[in-house]
């Protein structure tokens, strides 16, 4: 099982560049840029950004959206990412249903890839007699970051690994599903990847809890009807952290989210505690884990102390 | 004519690699040019992400993003390209916006026949400045215009890069630009080149196809007030039928070639260096076929005065 580092493209730049040497330092396997749509930066430059710095360490985008860019602008801001990195670059797609549009977004970027004139009509995509004049050269792998169930079979069925992000109860059932879609192919993959992205922090003292109470206010609020029944949480316990977010934010919902559900939805504590309890996914099928954001009070410590945790553990 | 006047740039179309790309941009600041400009197309690598790999590689050369079209890029994503290249690399990055190539626009399901595309090139520029603003950022905003509406446009700009290359069109633009209340308003050109000492004819043939591009990408209007519309007609009529560009070239006629691009020996680039300074232009783009190799890089910039 592999750490990863999560990091949002509202972070400041000097951060994330700062991050991504610590994960170079303590031999982390990808760092994975979370887009945040209010965010000043836009994420192909950051990830491009990070992906100047000499490291081995994969850079992922989790996740952008087909319908925020046109597809021919994914495919070629993916294909660039991958040729600067030579390889270590990850594409995450995400997109609020249909099923057919991740189909088609997924099949129209590698038929762009490999160097096909391309034309195809659909209510969100048109491309007419479309063909790359750049070489892709590197392959770029699909993941995607969905909740939805059917996208989730999706996923198994034609992306190249799978982001699963939401309370732990959800990520077990999550993954089978997934399964089942991995079981549609002809020939199973092996190089598949579950990846999961739980909010993660790093407790040094006890006032350090209401940072993974903010987080996990923050992804309740977010979270659809679906995903909260996978995850046996009753929707009258989510309604009020709903509503005072929207109401006070982030700091006044965090104050209402109870222990079982801080429990359910963050993994945080000691490095030692929280190295164990991502480690406790690999029984899922997980073969990557994300650490952060928030990751603690003083980020780039709460990093250091994970990577030492998880050496020591492996 | 004083270095200082004008400053010379080369146009890169990222369709090499990254590191093709990036090598060429050593080698143009190495040589002393004062600018690359980076071309985001549909069919390109991804600009922004280019200039990271640029940036990241070379130390003072200016880097020009574009022409960046508000129909790919929304001013949130064009903004949040700039603010962080600017962090990570310092000040040096410039962009241009603009409709874009209507025919590489059209294959990825972008209309451009809209009558109101220039107003949302305009409201993206000021979305743009706007938040470049707020972000503490000074970063020079060109419009790349061509027809008559567009280059009226530009005056809310900081400048104007023109897809002409002859001396008496680039006057007929700077006229409809004028009069320009801004004294820091830039006059400039960004058009297909071929500036040689050796001549080859592969860089010919990719001039005529990059010059017909531009011409077959001219407003009607534009290629009706210099006769061009009737020599161009089969030319236009396969273009607008999608066939591949480098068979309807041959419908192109060889003066058209020249009217849209900078085609000279490297003994003879001064005159016309001399000429455009006394139009009051101030930034030169040497776009493809310029960029083919080191070598012709660097024939150009033997040919540009006091490099």
């Amino acid at each position: 099982m592999k750490l990863d580092l999560g990091i949002s493209s509202s972070s400041l730049l000097s951060e994330a560049i700062q991050f991504s040497k610590l994960a170079e330092r303590g031999s982390l396997n990808c760092i994975w840029i979370r887009e945040d749509l209010n965010a000043q930066q836009e994420i192909f430059t950051v990830a491009s950004i990070i992906l100047q710095e000499p490291s081995r360490v994969r850079v992922g985008i989790e996740v952008t959206s087909p319908l925020d860019r046109n597809i021919s602008t994914i495919a070629r801001a993916a294909a660039t990412l991958s040729q600067m990195g030579r390889g270590r670059f990850r594409l995450g797609l995400d997109a609020v249903r249909p099923n057919a549009l991740m189909r088609d977004a997924a099949t129209l970027l590698r038929r762009i890839w490999r160097g096909e004139t391309v034309t195809f009509t659909s209510d969100r995509f048109r491309l007419s007699n479309y063909y790359a004049r750049y070489k892709a050269g590197f392959a770029t792998p699909i993941y995607f970051g969905v909740r939805d169930t059917k996208l989730l079979a999706l996923a198994g069925e034609i992306a190249d690994g799978v982001i699963l992000s939401g309370p732990k109860r959800y990520i077990e059932k999550a993954v089978a599903i997934v399964d089942q879609g991995l079981g549609k192919r002809k020939r199973r993959r092996k190089s598949f990847r579950f990846v999961a992205w739980v909010p993660t922090v790093i407790v040094d003292k006890k006032p350090d809890l209401h940072l993974a109470r903010g987080a996990v206010a923050t992804v309740l609020a977010d979270t659809p009807k679906a995903v909260l029944e996978m995850a046996d949480i009753a929707q009258e316990r989510v309604e009020p952290i709903r509503a005072m977010m929207a109401e006070k934010g982030v700091n006044g919902a965090s104050r209402i989210v109870a222990e079982d559900l801080l429990q359910q939805v963050a993994i945080c504590g000691s490095p030692e505690e929280v190295a164990l309890d991502l480690r406790s996914l690999e029984k899922y099928g997980i073969d990557e884990v994300i650490f952060g954001p928030p990751h603690g009070r003083k980020p780039d410590r709460a990093i250091e102390e994970m990577v030492q945790a998880w050496k020591r553990l492996t | 004519m004083e270095k200082a006047n004008i400053d010379f740039a080369i146009g890169l179309n990222a369709y090499e690699t990254v590191e093709e790309i990036v090598d060429k941009c050593v080698e143009a600041e190495r040589l002393g040019l004062d600018y690359v400009w980076i071309g985001d197309s549909p069919p390109h690598l991804y600009c922004p992400s280019v200039a990271a790999a640029v940036a990241s590689r070379t130390e003072k050369i200016r880097i020009g993003l574009g022409l960046l079209s508000p129909l790919l890029h929304t001013p949130d994503q064009i903004s949040g390209s700039i603010i962080p290249l600017i962090e990570a690399y310092g000040d040096r990055f410039e962009i241009c916006l603009g409709v874009g190539d209507r025919s590489q626009l059209s294959r990825v399901g972008l209309d451009t026949k809209l009558a109101e595309v220039w107003i949302h090139v305009l409201k993206a520029k000021q979305k743009i400045a706007r938040i470049l603003r707020a972000g503490g950022v000074a970063t020079k905003i060109w419009l790349g215009a061509q027809g008559a509406m567009m280059l009226a446009a530009s005056k809310s700009f900081d400048g104007v890069l023109m897809n002409y290359a002859s001396p008496m069109m680039i006057k007929w633009a700077i006229d409809k630009v004028k009069p320009v209340s801004r004294k820091d308003f830039d006059f400039g050109i960004y058009a297909p080149a071929y500036v040689y000492r050796t001549w080859r004819p592969q860089a010919y043939r990719l001039l005529r196809i990059a010059s017909a591009v531009v011409a077959l990408g001219a407003p009607e209007a534009v290629l009706d007030e210099f006769g061009f519309s009737k020599r161009l007609g089969r030319a236009l009529e396969e273009h607008e039928a999608r066939l591949r560009i480098e068979s309807v070239v041959k419908h192109v006629p060889a003066e058209v070639v020249d009217s849209f691009s900078i085609y000279t020996p490297s003994s003879k680039l001064s005159s016309y260096l001399r000429d455009l300074g006394d139009l009051g232009v101030s930034h030169i783009v040497f776009g493809f076929p310029q960029n083919l190799s080191k070598v012709t890089i660097r024939d150009l910039a033997s040919a540009l005065p006091n490099l």
